[in-house]
């Protein structure tokens, strides 16, 4: 197991060459006056584009732009990320932890109704629950996230002005800056309760319910669906019969004997769906003005800033990799055959 | 259960959401963070160096709410000026302005304090100005203060190869003396808008806090390293503040987007109501309309017009609209010298139907036609609902040297079609044309306006064949930078309340516009040097009339539109009222308060 894990560690360096090696490339395809765009935000600016087409060196050919990054990289400097107006690097440690915590309050719901909903449609199937589960999750996942973000700010802030956008509100940020809370994680509601400020962590809570039950409703879907067919697949073997035959109850045949074998496809696709979240989630991030890496990394892209965007993606590449790795161990916990191999 | 009672159960949640909804509306609302004036707009400033920044939103954050000018515009009024920082406005009668109009002297007040407590002092007024000047990043503001005081001839601080020119420091310490408690600033050549530009951009800061943080320490010896930094950081200024004003910065937090400035305690006018005034970017309408409906938002920044009648009827917002603005934008550029290489968008660059030659625009019955094609009200009307004043020329109205008779080309199809028969000697009308006609991306009165181009032209010959494009951003500054682009639309608005800052980029043969277009007039360049030298607002006025009877006949521009502005708010805020030369009012917030 233990080199199983370097291996893959090993390839991070591999994957990041390659991620940035693909940005640089492409973005060759602009030319400078294209790029420099990033720096001219008004046509009052246009007499002086030569001269920030120079500064930045952006007429200078592709390799030696790279070049320069990487000499740039080598003293652990990312370079400056003009729409994060921070270093890159920063950039990253400051978008992260929302969303890192903006993943986790949708993460845990959608398994835990994934797993719930998709084995009570798997148990009772054709009955109630597995028609309205049905429903409710193509339904759900028919409109896109952002219909769903407007709808959810639109009654729950528009109308019930109960759940706002944002980080936090007013009083509740003054007080998060002020020297008397400690940001230990930056995790905010995390930190609000080590803080011992629940007035913080409900504030917090209450910015955060917006955007997560829209990715809620949308992401589960998927889920819900997979451990269906996979519980089906499962109920259908030979040993379920066997523990249904000794006459065991049927929750211990549920949830020991036959939910655990249809998990690994649903832990694929959990992963996958939580480092896509970590990546980022734009368009929920954008509407409910949440302050994530997603939102970030989408700017950057559209504005071609590219420290930006080539560090957003090597971050999020790194990310994927990770979250795959932590699949695979997980695997090997659930089905003992694999950690044999 | 059975099914139909959980749908009954569904139904009635649902009902129950909605009534709550009516409910939170039909509530009244009491003034929320009544010492607090929340402004939320697209766009997050870039730096808060006042050397630094030359956007909009920079500036209209921190320029004048952290910051203070000599003197500043007199509340409306973008003619007239009051004493800020100096203790007198400059003039030839009281002295301020020498006899020929090339050295302005100002006495500094006494008794201001820089936020952090020290005292303002003459020579904190000639170092902020040098800092402007010499800092001089690329794309930056320094060229508003370099250029008028050392000579127009001076851009920049560097030479063409992007090198520090040697005596730049000499020559802007030589022309900025200080003298006991005054400041004598010497022009190479008389400019009389100085003044408006000095209202703008003499943003006055602490030289001890910059030197204290590691900025620059006003010295030659230094200035190579000082000057045109590569990141925005290394200006000491970024994400500090070191001003008068009646504000300072108390935080930008760049994680969010939020900059929130508190009342300045040592300032030397009565201090401000407002205890903080807080600037949020949201990036989407809807949120910021949903904010300002719950009193989270007092003021909505960058709302465009389509977007008015959303927050038209929201109990408890006001609508300020027709305001005055110095916007000459968008106006319907011709480029005369086309950069035809690789260039998709004069299709085959003959006149033989299937594109155009890249001197097509040159001709100019080609420009007159189009000038007579364009029904320009149908198109304020349809793009702006109605608000605003056909354009003339370069200068927009409420500026001196705008022409209320100036003559323009009256919507006529006949002269259209007589034009254009005139045209390459008859050919563009019996072989016709094709071409593309482009505008960013994303900005619907522009898009609106290529439209309108393109059916009239299609439907006078079908031989004329235009199509548009929508360009982002920043594809298109990239094009037009290299005259690609045949047939386009871009805007400007004032650096400084004067009409020089209009009439250079749109007509003199440097001016970021006209060399673009390739347009290029010795008379034109002879009015606006002369109109820029004159002193007597009657006899500039008179300069900039002949100017736009020159943009009337060459017509290498169509103008549209001097736009009005609105701006929405919660009832709430009070003190409000509108300089033409600000967008929203805010950029200036010390008489504003909140209240019922």
């Amino acid at each position: 197991m233990g080199t199983y894990v370097a291996r893959r560690l090993l390839l991070l360096p591999l994957v990041a060459f390659g991620v940035t090696v693909l940005i640089f490339a492409l973005l060759q395809f602009l030319s400078p006056a294209q790029r420099a765009a990033l720096f001219v935000t008004n046509p009052n600016q246009l007499a002086q584009i030569d001269g920030i087409i120079r500064k930045y060196g952006l007429d200078k050919p592709a390799h030696v732009q790279y070049w320069i990054w990487l000499k740039e990289l080598a003293r652990g400097d990312l370079g400056w990320s003009q729409t994060a107006r921070m270093p890159t690097s920063a950039a990253i440690g400051t978008f992260f932890p929302a969303t890192l915590e903006l993943t986790i309050y949708i993460f845990i719901p959608v398994v835990l109704i994934g797993l719930w909903l998709g084995t009570k449609a798997a148990v009772h199937k054709d009955r109630f629950v597995d028609h309205f589960s049905r429903f409710v999750a193509i339904s759900l996942r028919g409109l896109p996230s952002f219909v769903w973000g407007l709808v959810v700010l639109m009654v729950f802030y528009g109308w019930l002005a109960w759940f706002p956008p944002g980080r936090l509100s007013l009083e509740a940020d003054l007080y998060v800056k002020s020297p008397a809370f400690r940001p230990y994680t930056h995790l905010l509601t995390l930190d609000a309760l080590l803080n011992g400020q629940v007035w913080v962590f409900l504030d917090a809570l209450r910015h955060i319910v917006g955007p997560a039950m829209t990715l809620v409703l949308v992401e589960m879907a998927l889920l819900v669906r997979v451990t269906r067919s996979s519980m089906l697949e499962v109920l259908r073997q030979d040993y379920v019969r066997t523990a249904r035959a000794k006459g065991l109850a049927e929750p211990v045949v549920i949830n020991r004997h036959a939910r655990r074998n249809a998990l690994i496809p649903v832990v694929t696709l959990s992963s996958l769906l939580f480092v896509g979240l970590l990546g980022g989630v734009v368009l929920a991030e954008t509407i409910f003005n949440y302050p994530g890496i997603g939102k970030w990394g989408a700017e950057a892209a559209v504005q071609l800033d590219i420290p930006g965007v080539t560090g957003f993606g090597m971050f999020v590449a790194m990310l994927t990799v990770l979250g795959n790795l932590a699949a695979d161990i997980l695997y090997a916990s659930i089905d003992p055959r694999i950690r044999l191999q | 259960m059975n099914f139909h009672r959980r749908l009954l159960m569904l139904l009635v949640f649902t009902l129950v959401v909605a009534l709550a909804g009516f409910n939170g509306v039909a509530q009244g609302q009491a003034v929320k963070n009544p010492d607090t004036l929340i402004v939320q707009s697209f766009g997050d400033p870039e730096s808060l160096d006042p050397a630094w920044e030359y956007d909009t939103t920079s500036s209209a954050i921190g320029t004048w709410n952290i910051y203070e000018t000599l003197v500043f515009f007199s509340g409306a009024r973008t003619d007239l000026y009051e004493p800020m920082l100096a203790t007198a406005v400059p003039s030839v009668a009281n002295g301020g302005v020498s006899s020929d109009g090339k050295t302005y002297t100002f006495k500094i007040r006494q008794g201001v304090r820089f936020s952090d407590g020290t005292p303002l002092t003459a020579e904190d007024v000639k170092y902020s100005l040098m800092r402007i000047m010499l800092m001089d990043r690329d794309g930056g503001p320094s060229w508003l203060l370099l250029a008028p005081i050392l000579g127009f001839d001076t851009q920049t601080t560097r030479d063409d190869k992007g090198a520090l020119i040697p005596d730049i420091y000499d020559r802007t310490n030589r022309a900025i003396q200080v003298n006991g408690d005054t400041v004598a600033i010497t022009l190479k050549d008389p400019y009389s808008p100085f003044l408006s530009i000095l209202a703008t951009w003499s943003v006055v800061h602490s030289k001890k806090f910059v030197v204290a943080n590691g900025g620059w320490d006003g010295s030659k010896a230094t200035l190579a390293s000082f000057n045109n930094p590569a990141k925005p950081d290394v200006a000491t200024l970024f994400d500090k503040s070191a001003g008068t004003g009646p504000f300072k910065l108390e935080r930008w937090d760049r994680g969010t987007k939020t900059v929130t400035l508190a009342r300045n305690d040592n300032y030397w006018r009565a201090p401000a109501k407002l205890r903080r005034v807080i600037y949020q970017t949201v990036e989407e309408f809807g949120p910021r309309r949903l904010a300002l409906q719950n009193g989270d938002a007092d003021i909505l920044g960058g709302t465009d017009r389509s977007d008015q009648p959303a927050v038209t009827g929201i109990p408890g917002v006001r609508i300020v609209d027709d305001l005055a603005q110095l916007i000459n934008s968008p106006a319907l550029f011709m480029t005369m010298k086309i950069d035809p290489e690789g260039n998709s968008d004069v299709g085959s660059g003959k006149l033989d139907g299937n594109g155009i030659p890249p001197d097509f625009f040159s001709d100019i019955h080609v420009r007159r036609a189009f000038a007579y094609l364009l029904d320009r009200q149908a198109y304020i009307d349809q793009a702006f609902r109605g608000k605003g004043r056909l354009g003339n020329g370069p200068i927009p109205f409420g500026l001196l040297g705008y022409a209320p008779r100036g003559k323009w080309y009256e919507p006529s199809k006949d002269k259209a079609v007589a034009e254009f028969k005139e045209a390459w000697g008859g050919q563009v009308w019996d072989k016709g044309f094709k071409f593309t006609l482009s505008f960013n991306s994303g900005n619907i009165g522009r898009q609106t306006g290529a439209q309108m181009v393109k059916e009239a032209a299609e439907a006078l010959n079908p031989k004329f064949k235009i199509d548009t494009r929508g360009i982002t951003w920043s594809t298109y500054l990239g094009l037009y930078t290299k005259s690609k682009l045949p047939m386009f639309f871009i805007g400007w608005g004032a650096d400084y309340p004067d009409p020089d800052n209009f009439v250079v980029p749109f007509m003199h043969s440097t001016g970021s516009f006209a060399k673009a277009q390739g347009y290029k007039n010795p008379e034109a360049d002879r009015l606006i040097e002369q109109a820029a030298r004159e002193t007597d607002p009657k006899k500039r006025e008179q300069l900039y009339f002949r100017l736009q009877e020159l943009a009337y006949q060459d017509v290498p521009t169509i103008y549209l539109i001097y736009r009005a502005g609105f701006v929405v708010m919660r009832s709430w805020v009070k003190g409000w009222y509108h300089n033409p030369m600000f967008n929203e009012g805010w950029e200036y917030a010390y008489r504003f308060s909140k209240g019922q």
